[in-house]
């Protein structure tokens, strides 16, 4: 909403520099978003508050100051019209839905040609960017941005029988203003209409057939307040948001429809040649709860650490359109206070301490308990006024065993050249796609957006690698050739077991590298991130949360297993579960991502195992003698792990065996396959003192123990 | 035995020193002047035929001689080691305008980087980190919080509905009504943070998933000025003392009063500027005290507890600490934007 600064103060005593203006304006929760100057003047372009339709007009801007600042608000003048019964207005009009709390009509016909309104009559409208149509309409926008009471004026010759404030039935047609031609309305909508056509979309917009023009000669004035709950569905459903519709929406006040149609009359008459011919019909059930509130002023003053009297309480409270009664204990007919059984109970003490607030019509919508008030009497002080205080706090917190661990994990991800991004919750069906899954592919199936404005919010993520390689193919696209990245994100899978009867979540960490295994510098070109990056990723993972985390190779049952290379991949393990996997991500998903000249590898570990906790890791003194080192080297085939053999030759070995860690690989061809020549540094203890012989002895027996097990795959020691 | 002639061994070494040059030949002159045959030596062990009268002086003559020796060596020693080192070090010149080759560290994304720092001031007030569902049940995100059904949020519009009759939750609010559901002790002291999801077309400054934290303190007797001395201590301890401060009423549905918390603009000081619209300020949180329909909901008398909740957009929040104008950018994997946030512009 716009307002002028000029017009606001023909209604209320205003800062004149605008930067206080707006200071102000802020203040007092009316938050100036720009400040807008054109050949039409200053205008500040406001935000309102989602629940104070009241607002969206002068005078509600200006009543929110006073409450402020206590200057008084100035109101146009508006003529009284007094009402009257349905027997004696002209026209039948019948109120037939609950949903309209209100509606008024009046009766006007034109006696001279008509003018245009002044300029300085106008200057709300103009000040805002809104032009001059014609005196009937621009009175009743002038009436809404006055006031904040939305009316309308049919042309009352096109009238055909009784004016019915209804519900549509199905299939019923209305041509709302500004339509090329006529909608089908939801059953159900709320509609003014005559005998033969909708006139009006219920709080929302008028209707051609009935809209007035340059040759009409006879209005109906309409005001009337329609349920908020009805009018928005009605704006959302037809996607029609009109100034009226956005301020039915957030709750009119009921006692203002006589008051905008006096005004529009008023207007129409003093400046346009137009003449009321009618009193004011006013229908509809609504009438005024007459809502009291009482409250305790100690509480009140608690409540804000604020010193507070009835009578500031009163004060205050009196500017915002409120009634305040004098403390308790005599509130009776007398008084012209008289509070239901439930009020008086609420009030609980009715001693010199409480008073009943009654609340204005227009304030309804909003105002139901003390705390509301408490925020009325906040804004009067100012909530920069009021004080603050910081409460007694015994003691701070660690954080969780989830935020320590992840922090300690991506220290290691950190460490090894990782950056962390975020992806999105969801995907499109093409992300599906290209991980070559089909409907028979246990990731297949997704938790679905039913609603996304976008296809590529249709699926609720199931899996984090899609999401990943998308990331390599962008950062490709960047020329981006160095890429290590990681995420702690969550995944989605349907399982009508879990708690909300649709799907589980699942926390994860992933990571992806591709490119150089570090990075590259004028010394040496950073390796290639490989599987075994991965795998030491986990090793270092596995050592900083002191986990016994494996790595075992080959496919072990895991949804993404087909997503990665089938012979360059391997499963993470703790205890007897599988928790991860890692591997090269499979060459047709990077190709079905268009990447090129690049075998990203990934991994993905559960988060839950990974909060178990650590295992204490034993000392011992290193030992005083130093270890003995032989080597040995085996020549294995394809499809032999040296890992098997390594563990083959720790099992197999003396207790003073220590350590079997392998040191080399020469990769060759024999006889036209490839081989691999690998070598096992062993470690034995030598705290009492051994001999030559015993350790070659043990280290030949270790070689016939690998060639018994391994010599018919092809294994064999190398010389 | 004649007087051995000192003066010309003397003479001999120190034209023989002043030819050595390298370490080998000062060892090797070493061994031939201070060695067992050395001349000085073999003087020492003629004394036995000198005259007994000249003796005395004799010898005394070759001990000075052979300190004066074993002086020059030493001198002459550290010269040529010290030379020999110098042309050692001058050979192993390194330019060391190479760049550095230890392997470089990744980095933290700006919003956990922010979420974290908002964590460690929380923590220091007590506050601890609860998780919730990210697809939720309506009631969460909606009803219990007093968005009533024709409140605008609702809208299909702005929230992603999923199977079942489920959302993605539209804020972390859900974690706060899922906590108080579970009646724990007071007082209560949880954050929540993580994604949040609205149903909207993404541009430059609107996602479809971003970040919140928020925050949330019941206990019997907090009033809305604990409301502000929280969030000023919140405020400040990440933006810094000296930042200026402002509170104004807002409107969420499941607080009141309602409370909107500015931080005078960085960028113009307060003065205004096009990164403020003019304003001098920027919100940064939305808070309020606990409305009482939310403690009815969930059985709690509001007579007798009080609390206050605050949210924080991380999203934005990182934005404004890394500088990214674009904060689409923050959530678009883009390598050279971490590269530029952590290390600077390439």
């Amino acid at each position: 909403m716009k307002i002028s600064p000029s017009v606001l103060s023909q209604y209320i005593d205003i800062p004149e520099d605008h930067r206080e203006l707006r200071e102000l304006l802020d203040d007092v929760g009316i938050e100036v978003k720009r400040i807008e100057e054109s050949e039409a003047g200053i205008a500040f372009n406001l935000e309102l508050l989602a629940n104070r339709g009241d607002h969206a007009c002068y005078e509600g801007v200006a009543r929110e100051i006073s409450g402020r600042t206590g200057a008084s608000v100035r109101l146009p003048s508006v003529p009284h019209i007094p009402l009257c019964a349905p027997a004696d207005f002209p026209v039948e009009v019948l109120v037939e839905s609950a949903l309209c709390l209100h509606y008024s009509a009046t009766l006007m016909e034109r006696v001279s040609d008509g003018v245009p309104f002044p300029k300085e009559v106008l200057a709300p409208l103009l000040a805002t960017g809104v032009h001059a149509i014609s005196a009937p309409v621009d009175a009743t926008n002038l009436s809404n941005l006055e006031f904040g009471q939305p009316t309308h004026a049919f042309d009352a010759d096109t009238l055909v029988g009784a004016v019915r404030v209804r519900l549509s039935s199905a299939g019923e047609q209305a041509w709302p203003l500004f339509q090329e031609g006529k909608i089908t309305l939801p059953e159900g909508t709320l509609v003014i209409a005559d005998d033969e056509k909708i006139l009006a979309i219920a709080g929302v917009i008028g209707c051609e057939e009935s809209k007035t023009t340059a040759s009409t000669t006879r209005l109906l004035v309409e005001s009337a307040t329609f349920d908020p709950i009805s009018v928005r569905k009605t704006s959302r459903a037809l996607n029609l948001h009109t100034d009226s519709s956005a301020r039915f929406e957030r709750g009119a006040n009921p006692a203002l429809a006589t008051v905008g149609a006096a005004r529009v009359v008023g207007l129409l008459e003093q400046y346009a040649g137009w003449r009321r011919v009618s009193d004011t019909l006013l229908v509809g059930e609504w009438a005024d709860p007459g809502r009291l509130i009482p409250l305790e002023i100690p509480v009140a003053a608690s409540f804000l650490e604020y010193p507070l009297t009835a009578e500031e309480v009163a004060t205050r409270l009196t500017r915002y359109g409120f009634r305040v009664s004098p403390p308790g204990p005599r509130w009776d007919a007398d008084d012209g206070w008289i509070a239901s059984p439930e009020v008086l109970d609420r009030s609980r003490d009715r001693n010199r301490t409480t008073v009943l607030v009654r609340v204005p019509p227009g304030r309804l919508w909003d105002v139901e308990f003390p705390d509301d008030l408490y925020e009325e009497l906040a804004k009067s002080i100012g909530y920069n006024n009021t004080p603050s205080d910081l409460p007694q706090v015994d003691m701070g917190k660690l954080p969780s065993r989830e935020e320590q661990v992840r922090d300690r994990v991506e220290d290691v991800l950190l460490g090894m050249g990782f950056y962390e991004v975020f992806t999105n919750g969801f995907y499109g069906r093409e992300t599906r796609e290209r991980l070559g899954f089909d409907e028979r592919h246990p990731l297949w199936e997704h938790v679905e957006v039913q609603n996304a404005i976008d296809r590529g919010y249709s699926l609720l993520k199931n899996n984090a690698l899609g999401q990943a390689v998308e990331a390599l193919a962008a950062n490709t696209r960047w020329r981006q050739e160095e890429v290590r990245m990681y995420e702690w994100t969550r995944t989605f899978h349907l399982d009508e077991g879990a708690p909300n009867g649709v799907c589980r979540e699942r926390k994860l960490l992933w990571a992806l590298a591709s490119g150089p295994a570090h990075s590259p510098s004028w010394r040496d070109k950073g390796g290639s991130a490989d599987p075994w990056l991965m795998r030491g990723l986990v090793e270092e993972i596995a050592a900083e949360l002191r986990l016994p985390l494996a790595v075992v190779p080959g496919r072990r049952p895991h949804p993404l297993s087909s997503a990665l290379h089938p012979n360059r991949q391997a499963a993470v393990v703790l205890g007897d579960k599988v928790v991860g996997l890692l591997g090269e991500v499979h060459p047709t998903v990077v190709a079905a991502n268009r990447i090129k000249r690049a075998r990203p590898v990934y991994l993905e570990l559960d988060l839950p195992p990974l909060l178990t906790e650590g295992r204490a890791l034993p000392f011992a003194d290193p030992p005083e003698l130093h270890p003995i080192n032989r080597s040995l080297a085996f020549t294995l085939p394809q499809g032999v792990y040296a890992g098997d053999v390594a563990a083959l030759l720790k099992g197999a070995g003396p207790s003073w065996l220590t350590e079997v860690a392998i040191t080399d690989l020469f990769e060759h061809q024999e006889d036209g396959q490839p081989r691999r020549a690998v070598t096992f540094a062993l470690t034995y203890a030598n705290d009492e003192v051994r001999t030559s012989d015993e350790v070659n002895s043990a280290s030949d027996y270790l070689v016939k123990v690998v060639e018994q097990r391994f010599g018919e795959a092809g294994v064999r020691q190398r010389a | 035995m004649s007087r051995p002639d000192v003066d010309a061994i003397l003479e001999a070494f120190q034209a023989e020193l002043s030819s050595a040059d390298s370490p080998a030949a000062l060892e090797e002159l070493a061994r031939k002047h201070t060695g067992k045959k050395s001349p000085l030596k073999l003087a020492l062990k003629g004394l036995k035929d000198v005259p007994a009268d000249e003796r005395p002086l004799v010898a005394q003559a070759v001990h000075a001689a052979q300190e004066r020796i074993e002086v020059a060596l030493d001198q002459t020693r550290r010269r040529v080691e010290q030379a020999a080192l110098t042309a050692a070090l001058d050979a192993e010149w390194a330019d060391l305008s190479m760049p550095g080759v230890a392997p470089r560290r990744g980095a933290r994304h700006p919003l956990t980087v922010v979420e974290n720092q908002c964590l460690d001031v929380l923590r220091r007030l007590g506050f601890e980190l609860v998780d919730g569902p990210e697809v939720e049940e309506p009631y969460y995100n909606f009803d219990a919080l007093n968005i009533p059904e024709h409140h605008p949020a609702r809208d299909m519009q702005d929230t992603f509905w999923v199977n079942g009759g489920r959302l993605l939750r539209s804020h972390t609010t859900t974690v706060q009504a899922r906590v108080l559901s579970g009646h724990p002790k007071l007082p209560i002291r949880i954050a929540s943070a993580g994604r949040v999801y609205r149903n909207e077309a993404v541009d430059a400054t609107h996602l479809a998933m971003f970040h919140q934290l928020e925050g949330l303190w019941i206990d019997e007797g907090i009033t809305f000025a604990h409301l502000k001395g929280i969030l000023a201590f919140i405020v400040r301890s990440l933006y810094g003392a000296d930042r200026k401060i402002r509170f104004k009423p807002k409107f969420y549905p499941y607080t009141e009063p309602s409370v909107g918390v500015d931080l005078s603009c960085a960028v113009c000081g307060g003065a205004g500027c096009s990164a403020c619209h003019g304003a001098g300020w920027v919100t940064i949180l939305g808070a309020g005290m606990i409305h009482p329909k939310v403690f009815m909901e969930f059985g709690y008398d509001p007579n007798k507890v009080s609390g206050i909740a605050f949210g924080l957009g991380t999203t934005r929040m990182a934005a404004q600490w890394a500088g990214v104008h674009r904060v689409k950018s923050l959530y678009e994997q883009d390598l050279r934007v971490m590269h530029t946030l952590s290390r600077g512009a390439r």
